[in-house]
């Protein structure tokens, strides 16, 4: 063999044993092989005895194959006799397949009929998809309760939760996301909880989940949608019976502006000026003209909604579940918690000992060079002028300070 | 004395002479008197060349060269496309007038005669032999000829179907092709039925054919396609206020049924008791409100199930910087009949004055307030 052809095998070889020995990656978070819920687990139960019948079929052609080569190679022998067609034999090779794979596809239909279930649902929240991020919203029932149940624990009449990026379910609960698309196609994907449902502009479509235990479930859209598909994540967070109350009681609450005189109010101030056009944060009311500051992303984004922030801070994660609002250290003690204590330690959101101010700072100074989006005026052309993502707002170090102090309240 | 050949380049030598001093005296700049002078000493260098040799004639005296060589042949034949090119500058002067596609027809012609004509006469005497000068003119032409030709044919007779198909009425067009579909398989079979046919027979018959739809398409593109009507469309409704309980053109033309109808945002029916209900995908049991994401365009069917003929009608909220509401409706639903509502809300609920809802005039107790959060 010439060396740059061992070269090339080498390369590939090392390449493959790099890729065989990523499947042993402990902390994998996106691990199909690891359900968390009873949809995943149904997944789980079907594709295993495949992923293994599959497995010995493959290793028996392979040796079968390797037995052949080195047996039967040339070594000057005359030809043996040929033979021409063997009816037990091929009437063999094809029965046997064709009752494997019909008992494959008996349990997979049944499998695909009992994840198309939608009557035993306990708690129904709506998913829009769009370019880079999700938003959930959270409507109230018939019978005015929110998620199969809840009402606010101060008596109040429930109104719609609106969220995005994390996803806060009750654990134990079968939750059916209704999902739709405001832009192009996008895929739902949490894969210890369920797999995976296209969201498409104009249709419903919807998926169930249900975690078994409290804790954060890491996914990402799987469908290509973009410049920063790659930066559209999200994540579910089970919460158990109490903290999820505790978690709809706080996202109604109503709106406590920053006290007078403080950095927060200054910010307060900024963020009316420069995100409101944008962003909603439900209950703001402008100081100085008294009035309800509503937003009009339709005016500015393509896909007419940018995240509301009225609770930003309960959420550990932002831009589409990608950047950390926790620093490091206080990220590992949410996401590592044992599910015992995870719920309280999600429930305290962040504060300002573990505020991420890196990545929050740098998405405030110059958004779209840390997620790539089309922000400039010459990329716009084709959406009317509106941007895709959030654009470069060009704020001063004093500014930012101000909304960071701003936005670190709500919660 | 003057050879042919010199005569053209005297005639140029004189032209480009005379272009050289009146370019020199109207226009400024010396860049295209030079050319031009430049062009004529050249033209009268050959055109002194051609009568030295005589225009490279064969002696009459060499016998041999007169057998063989290519120039001694006969002149070239009469030739039909110096006719064609003059065909095409007439469409130019008149395509300037009249039409500028007429301009590039014509000029399309003069490079098809001239193309022509510089290979007919060049393969003519291309070499001593007759046959040999036609094959090679063949070999020449044919490979772009015959495409370009059948392009421009199939063009021809496809404009000309489609000017009768436009002027034809609706049922018209259905008889008249039925007889020409007819006309067309009994003269197939007739010649197919035939032992023995002779091509001229079936030249004529397609002759026939090309040029009855040829004058058949002209007589039709000149009389102008029929009376198409523009339909009012239930956005037509909205925007001129007359989402009501009365009858409009637009109602009587909707069409009763929707083919998209799985997982639209909302089936909204009208009962018989005069209640609106939706059914949500996803959702069990009906629903008597609708929660809606906002500035998301969501599909919306209405059914009707009361005798009389409804419509629905979408109050959306504010429209930016106005005072007006965004309205929309669907067409007059007959009983049992659907029809679809593509409707988009901008603002979220709690910050709108006016509810947004769903009503069906003529029916009070059909409201259906829609929540955006
Ligand atoms: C032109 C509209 C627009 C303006 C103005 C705007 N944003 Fe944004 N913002 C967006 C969009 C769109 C996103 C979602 C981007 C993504 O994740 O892909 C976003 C995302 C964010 C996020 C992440 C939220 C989450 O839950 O993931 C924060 C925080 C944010 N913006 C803060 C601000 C602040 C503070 C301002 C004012 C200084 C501001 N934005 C101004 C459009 C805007
Ligand atoms: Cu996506």
């Amino acid at each position: 063999m010439t060396s740059p052809a061992r070269r090339r095998l080498t390369a590939a070889a090392l390449a493959a044993g790099g890729l065989l020995l990523a499947g042993c990656a402990s902390d994998a978070p996106q691990d199909t092989w690891q359900p968390e819920g009873p949809n995943a687990q149904k997944i789980h139960n079907l594709q295993w005895p495949v992923f293994a019948i599959a497995g010995v079929v493959g290793i028996a052609v392979f040796v079968t194959v390797a037995i052949v080569i080195i047996r039967f190679r040339d070594r000057g022998q005359p030809i043996p006799e040929q033979t021409h067609g063997n009816p037990a034999l091929e009437i063999g090779l094809t029965i046997l397949p064709a009752i494997i794979l019909a008992g494959i596809a008996v349990p997979t239909v049944a499998t695909v009929f009992a994840l198309a279930e939608t009557d035993d649902t306990e708690c129904t929240i709506n998913v829009t998809g769009q370019q880079w991020w999700w938003e959930y919203d959270y409507p109230v029932a018939e019978d005015g309760t929110i998620c199969g149940g809840y009402t606010p624990s101060n008596g109040e009449a429930a109104s719609p939760i609106i969220t995005s990026g994390q996803l806060v379910i009750p654990t134990g609960t079968k939750v059916l996301l209704r999902g739709t698309s405001r832009d192009v196609i996008h895929s739902y994907w949490i894969p210890a909880l369920n797999g995976k449902r296209d969201m498409v502009p104009g249709r419903v479509h919807y998926l169930r989940l249900e975690a078994d235990q409290p804790g954060i479930y890491a996914g990402q859209c799987t469908e290509f949608c973009g410049l920063s598909h790659a930066n559209m994540r999200m994540e579910a967070v089970a919460l158990d019976e109490a903290d999820f109350q505790a978690w709809l009681d706080n996202e109604l609450e109503a709106y406590t502006p920053p006290e007078e005189g403080t950095l927060a109010a200054e910010g307060e101030a900024v963020y009316i000026q420069q995100c409101a056009r944008c962003h909603q944060v439900n209950g703001l009311t402008d100081p100085a003209s008294g009035e309800l500051v509503v937003s009009a992303p339709d005016q500015y984004v393509w896909s007419g909604a940018a995240p509301n922030l009225t609770n930003l801070m309960t959420r550990n994660t932002f831009a589409g579940a990608t950047w950390d609002l926790l620093t490091e250290s206080c990220r590992d003690d949410v996401w590592n918690a044992s599910p015992e204590e995870f719920g309280a330690k999600y429930l305290e959101g962040v504060t300002e000992e573990c505020l991420n101010q890196v990545d929050l700072r740098e998405w405030l100074r110059n958004a779209p060079a840390k997620k790539p989006m089309y922000a400039e005026p010459e990329q716009l052309t084709e959406t009317d002028g509106k941007y895709r993502g959030m654009p470069y707002l060009a704020l001063s170090e004093e500014q930012i300070d101000q909304l960071v102090a701003y936005l670190l309240e709500r919660k | 004395m003057f050879t042919n050949g010199s005569k053209l380049l005297i005639g140029a030598t004189v032209a480009a002479v005379v272009a050289a001093v009146m370019y020199g005296v109207t226009q400024d700049g010396a860049l295209g008197t030079i050319g031009l002078v430049s062009a004529a000493i050249v033209l009268a260098f050959l055109a002194g060349v051609t009568i030295a040799i005589r225009d490279g004639n064969v002696p009459p005296g060499d016998e041999m060269a007169l057998a063989t060589c290519a120039a001694a042949q006969r002149a070239p034949g009469a030739s039909i496309w110096p006719l064609a090119g003059a065909l095409g500058a007439a469409l130019v002067v008149v395509g300037l007038v009249v039409h500028e596609a007429l301009v590039m027809v014509g000029v399309a012609v003069i490079i098809a005669a001239v193309a022509e004509w510089a290979v007919q006469s060049w393969s003519e005497r291309a070499t001593a032999d007759e046959h040999v000068n036609d094959e090679i003119r063949e070999r020449m032409a044919s490979p772009l000829e015959l495409p370009v030709l059948a392009a421009v044919g199939l063009g021809l007779l496809i404009f000309a179907f489609s000017r009768v198909m436009l002027t034809l009425t609706k049922s018209g067009t259905v008889v008249v092709f039925s007889v020409v579909a007819a006309l067309v398989l009994a003269v197939a079979g007739i010649i197919a039925s035939r032992k023995q046919l002779s091509s001229g027979t079936v030249a004529g018959v397609c002759s026939i054919a090309v040029v009855a739809v040829l004058a058949s398409g002209l007589v039709a593109g000149v009389q102008g396609p029929r009376e198409i009507e523009e339909h009012e469309t239930t956005g037509d409704l909205a925007a001129s206020g007359r989402c009501g309980v009365e009858e409009t053109e637009a109602d009587e033309k909707a069409s009763q049924t929707v083919s998209a109808k799985s997982n639209v945002s909302a089936t909204v029916i009208l009962r018989e008791d005069g209640t609106l209900v939706a059914v949500q995908p996803g959702i069990s049991g009906e629903s008597t409100s609708l929660t809606l994401p906002r500035s998301n365009p969501n599909n919306i069917l209405f059914r009707n199930e009361t005798p009389e003929e409804r419509r629905l009608v979408v109050d959306a909220g504010p429209i930016a910087d106005t005072e007006e509401t965004r309205v929309l409706c669907t067409a007059l639903v007959e009983e049992g009949g659907v029809q679809l509502l593509t409707v988009v809300f901008d603002k979220p609920s709690f910050a709108v004055e006016e509810p947004m809802q769903l009503t069906v005039p003529g029916v009070e107790t059909a409201v259906m307030p829609v929540v955006v959060p």
